[in-house]
């Protein structure tokens, strides 16, 4: 019917699949279809289980190639078995110890359940193709999946777990609760964009989609500019160097919150500079970004620049320090002028780290959060406001989820229009590498 | 040096071109620098000197201006006794849960982030670069797409709100570029020497224990200069997942500054967040190189 | 008339002193190869009469005019580098072009000096490419047209075939020589390659230490080597030395140490001076001079010798023995039969041989 390589795709296939369909019926997709399929697809691979068992016809533990491999699975599925067992009521009350943790008991209870069955598969697997496959040149499907390079997967089970467990499936399940009317808690009633349509009729969320397009270009251009001259300045073997870069780096240190506070203070209009202008004779002198609104998001640059402006300098300074030095003494031979080197070969020259530095900024300007927490708080009024911090009202003060979901999802989309390309030109230029 | 015997013979160079030290080169650059240099320390300087002020003297004098009578009284009062809410206690509170929170963090991410780091650079299995891919992606993407569902997650693990839940998600976000920067730092380690260790007869664990993390020593330090700053300096993780007895330093700071009831001190605002900032301070000074080492590995190679 | 002079050149990194009051002058149109091993100081020097280290002490002239202040690009030289240090964002004209742009000449004297730069070196089919898009060979090339482009009086090359495979660094190292016999300008060639500095030098400064340890045509720093590094440093298989004593036993003989039944006869070898009696030395012979056989008996000096190891190269094989427990190798034709253990008949004239002092290691 089947050969036995398409019996073992088939195998490893449903398990996985029976993962997905549990996982995604325990994030709140509340779909019977989810719950059925789950045990109808371990149902199916326990009887390609027994499919392969009956064509190979051989069943032998005890002088099993793969013994340790098998006894491993064995005791994993004990774990889970027990992690399962400890969301029992019955076994709570015998060990009231385990009671404390009870939350974390039920919430892993589908998945120790899920587990045990599997892994006892996998044993029964490992004992059927261990017997079989004795004299082979090249192992079968399963045996490469859960007998070679072992120790490297369960190693890397933290990462699987982190890029699929949370950065897929968290982003995914935000992007799904954006289309519901999630107030206080997450709902899973569909309402298609109404929440979209709130979100860009909002005068808030323009302020914040303005202030972050200004705060961006003016950080983005800023930043590379003042950056990649102080390092240049910094590659003219410069004495003290390594002072003055120690003091353009210090900021970057420092938290955002110290950063906001800190530059909150300098512009404050009663004692900071404005005063000290004044006190210099000219009364009339204003400046106070923080309590203008039209002017409050350059005070707000001023201080990210001032924290962040050293990193792009240190990453300006690596680019530079990787120019062949040849090429330094070659344009000396040729009587080129310093600046139109750096302009003609040396600027051309740094392209990708120029391209990296860009999507490192462009990545750090959307989080702008904790800057105007610190040194504004949105204010005056809401001329202040960014993006990440109407999602953080959104879900925490407002208690309207939906809303903050919407607003998180187009922050999403935003990044993932900078990087889409950026990864594009990376792979894009490694093929010729 | 070496010019002095041939002074007369001007037209006869000789030796080193000579060359003025106020030439209009060195002016302007090291003019500019200088400039910039006291741009960039104004903040610190205006802290330290605001901090050492009381009230009368900031309200009589201007920020620049040094401290007429030194006092130490706004440290005192922001250590022990500074309100946020109704908790008068000062940040004394904030920095020990920063501490708790900080060092386990650092120490579960970096070992997390090291194996990791290793299986994909010595031990590549098939979608070990996919999984690779989506985490560096995950890098990428605003955090606040992915933080209610984890908020979700840690109320059903029943640590939400609680130390271990902070430390769980600061593991998950340092993940990213801890690994990136393990796994680069690993490739760099030639694999002449993998291979030798798997001829005698180590498996994986045994490499990483006895050949890869003894000569690597240098990569771990500047991850834990990272993680600590990075720790420490977190603000919306520290925001969302504590409450006020668990709140890390950074958030408790910007609840006494920015409280808005009662009178502004700003002598005590001052001192307190420069006590907040004395950690990272303190480890960026000490570590120099190896802090910009830190922040360049992950930019440039990846 | 010198193209280049060097007088009482210094240079110091630091504490260190890279160059020790050097002098050297160079003929027009003479190829001038800088030797030695690496970290020796042929690559500053080099760097320093292009101007692009500045001395502590000492004087440049250039043409007969006192460069030792000028700008790189005022000293009338083009140089050529290891790794090509070509501009990688423009064309290889833009490359060409690129310090005739800068010099504000014509834009038909610059079409004409690429043109013939490029007939020169056979690169007009490459003229609209990218240096990524050029093999290793072409780049360089490139380079050298670079050098061609700006009309000067002086080439420096800094290791320009380091970074080819053999094949390449063959080919191209004809290539240069014929350039320098086409166009007679004056080259100063860094390398650590003894062959690329045998077959293409008029002269090679052999260096050590910041030191010159000898000028003079490739032919007589094989033959007669000033002291035992430049002995050593130049020749493959390197040269045998044997230590021991001169003697006088009514003409000077050479008596090794550790015994041998031969006493070589020196009367016939131009000793530099008068050598005292019992003086200890270094006798140098190289391996291409011993023969064996039928004409070793025809030598001044002929014994035997016991076959430790062999290693076949080809058109010759290079044989590993001892004499009174010093290490000897000499050649033999591929076809002479050896085998380990088994003995040999060799001979070589002392004439031929170099002698240097044990201590000073100069040449006697």
């Amino acid at each position: 019917m089947f050969n036995k390589v398409q019996l073992e795709r088939f195998f490893v296939g449903s398990v996985m699949l029976a993962f997905v369909s549990l996982v995604l019926s325990i994030v709140g997709i509340k779909s019977q279809l989810f719950q059925n399929i789950q045990y109808l697809l371990l149902f199916i691979s326990s009887v390609i289980v027994l499919l392969i068992g009956i064509q190979s016809k051989s069943i032998n533990f005890f002088s099993n190639r793969l013994q340790k491999q098998i006894l491993g699975w064995l005791i994993s599925a004990i774990c889970s078995a027990a992690i399962w067992a400890f969301a029992q009521k019955g076994i709570q009350s015998i060990f009231p110890a385990i009671m404390g943790y009870r939350k974390a008991w039920n919430t892993l209870e589908p998945f120790a359940l899920y587990a045990t069955v599997v892994f006892i598969m996998f044993a029964l697997m490992l004992i059927i193709i261990g017997a079989r496959d004795t004299k082979i040149d090249r192992p079968g499907y399963i045996e490469r999946f859960l007998v070679y390079n072992l120790s490297s997967k369960i190693a890397a089970m933290p990462m699987i777990f982190t890029s699929i467990g949370i950065f897929i499936i968290a982003t995914l399940w935000t992007i799904y609760h954006s289309f519901t009317n999630s107030r206080m808690l997450p709902k899973s009633d569909f309402i298609g964009l109404g929440q979209y349509e709130r979100l860009w009729s909002s005068d808030r969320w323009y302020m914040s989609i303005e202030n972050l397009a200004i705060y961006g270009v003016c950080s983005l251009i800023f930043s590379l500019f003042i950056g990649f001259m102080l390092a240049a300045l910094l590659d003219q073997k410069t004495r003290f160097e390594n002072t003055f870069r120690t003091i353009f780096l210090y900021p970057f240190a420092l938290s955002f919150i110290v950063t906001g506070l800190v530059w909150q203070w300098i512009l404050n209009p009663d004692y900071g500079v404005e005063k000290i202008i004044r006190s210099l004779g000219f009364d009339s002198f204003v400046f106070n970004p923080l309590y203008n609104a039209d002017i409050v998001i350059y005070g707000i640059l001023a201080a990210g620049l001032w924290q962040g402006t050293g990193f792009i300098m240190c990453l300006m300074l690596a680019g530079l320090r990787g120019v062949d030095q040849e090429i330094w003494k070659a344009t000396r031979i040729d009587g080129i002028p310093m600046w139109k080197t750096y302009i003609q070969v040396v600027i051309p020259m740094m392209r990708p780290v120029f391209v990296t530095t860009l999507v490192i900024i462009a990545a750090g300007i959307i989080k702008v959060y904790d800057l105007v927490v610190a040194q504004t708080s949105g204010g005056p009024g809401i001329s202040s406001e960014v993006p990440a911090k109407y999602v953080y009202d959104y879900m925490f003060s407002a208690q309207n989820l939906g809303q903050g979901f919407a607003a998180s999802t187009m922050m999403l989309v935003s990044v993932l229009i900078v990087l889409i390309p950026f990864a594009y030109l990376e792979f894009g230029r490694r093929k010729y590498d | 040096m070496t010019n002095s015997q041939n002074n007369s013979s001007v037209v006869d160079p000789r030796g080193p071109k000579p060359r003025k030290i106020m030439s209009r080169r060195n002016i302007i650059l090291y003019g500019t620098l200088l400039v910039v240099a006291i741009y960039y320390l104004i903040p610190l300087y205006v802290m330290i000197v605001t901090s050492l002020k009381g009230m009368p003297e900031i309200r009589l004098g201007n920020i620049f201006s040094p401290p007429v009578e030194v006092t130490f009284e706004p440290w005192i009062k922001a250590w022990a006794q500074a309100c946020t809410g109704l908790n008068c206690d000062g940040l004394s509170r904030g920095f020990w849960n920063s501490v708790k929170i900080t060092i386990p963090s650092v120490f579960v991410s970096i070992a997390i982030a090291s194996i990791n780091g290793y299986a994909l650079a010595n031990w590549r299995f098939k979608g070990a670069n996919l999984f690779f891919t989506i985490l560096i992606f995950g890098a990428f993407i605003p955090y606040q797409i992915m933080i209610y569902p984890l908020v979700i997650l840690l109320r059903d693990l029943g640590i939400y709100t609680k130390l271990p839940g902070l430390i769980l998600i600061h593991s998950i976000f340092g993940m990213p570029i801890l690994t990136l920067l393990f796994r680069n730092y690993f490739t760099t380690i030639p694999e002449e020497l993998f291979k030798a260790a798997r001829v005698d007869g180590a498996k994986f664990w045994g490499i990483y224990f006895r050949v890869m993390m003894p000569m690597s020593l240098p990569i771990f330090v500047v991850a834990i200069i990272m993680q600590v700053t990075g720790i420490w300096n977190d603000f919306l993780f520290g925001v969302i997942y504590t409450k006020p007895d668990t709140y890390p330093m950074t958030v408790q700071l910007n609840n006494i500054v920015n409280s808005v009831q009662g009178v502004k001190e700003y002598n005590v605002n001052m001192a307190a967040t420069l006590l907040t900032g004395l950690v990272p301070l303190t480890v960026y000074f000490v570590s120099g190189k190896l802090f910009v080492k830190g922040i360049t590995a992950g930019a440039v190679k990846g | 008339m010198n193209s280049i002079e060097i007088n009482n050149l210094s240079l110091n990194f630091g504490d260190v002193k890279v160059l020790k009051d050097l002098n050297l002058s160079v003929n027009k149109g003479e190829f001038l190869v800088l030797l030695g091993a690496s970290g020796c100081g042929k690559s500053t020097l080099l760097n320093c009469i292009a101007g692009l280290l500045e001395i502590n002490d000492g004087q440049i002239y250039i043409n007969n005019q006192n460069v030792t202040w000028f700008e790189p690009s005022e000293r009338g030289i083009g140089m050529v580098f290891q790794s090509y240090a070509l501009y990688p964002q423009m064309s290889v004209k833009g490359n060409l072009s690129f310090s005739l742009k800068n010099a504000k000449l014509s834009k038909d004297e610059i079409e004409k000096r690429v043109k013939h730069a490029s007939e020169i070196l056979q690169i007009e089919s490459l003229l609209d490419r990218k240096p990524a898009a050029l093999s290793g060979g072409q780049r360089q090339r490139v380079a050298i047209g670079r050098a061609l482009v700006r009309d000067v009086e002086v080439f420096l090359f800094d290791e320009p075939l380091s970074n080819l495979d053999a094949k390449l660094r063959t080919e191209l190292r004809v290539e240069i020589k014929r350039l320098h016999q086409k166009l007679d300008n004056t080259m100063i060639y860094v390398t650590h390659d003894q062959i690329e500095a045998m077959t293409l030098a008029d002269r090679i400064a052999i260096m050590r230490d910041g030191l010159i340890q000898q000028l003079d045509t490739p032919k007589i720093i094989y033959s007669n080597p000033v002291n035992k590094y430049v002995a050593g440093f130049i020749g493959s298989p390197g040269m045998n030395f044997l230590k021991g004593k001169i003697l006088q036993d009514g003409k000077p003989i050479f008596k090794l140490e550790g015994g041998w039944c031969e006493s070589p006869d020196l009367s016939n070898y131009k000793f530099q001076e008068t050598i005292k009696v019992e003086k200890e030395v270094w006798l140098g012979i190289r391996p291409e001079s011993v023969v064996v056989g039928g004409e070793a008996e025809n030598m001044p000096v002929n014994f035997n010798l016991e076959i430790e190891v062999f290693e076949p190269m080809g058109a010759d094989t290079l044989v590993w023995s001892q004499i009174g427990g010093q290490e000897f190798r000499f050649m033999v034709d591929v076809n002479t039969s050896i085998n380990v253990g088994g003995t040999l008949t060799v001979g070589f004239d002392p004439a031929h041989a170099s002698i240097f002092d044990l201590e000073s290691e100069e040449r006697l």
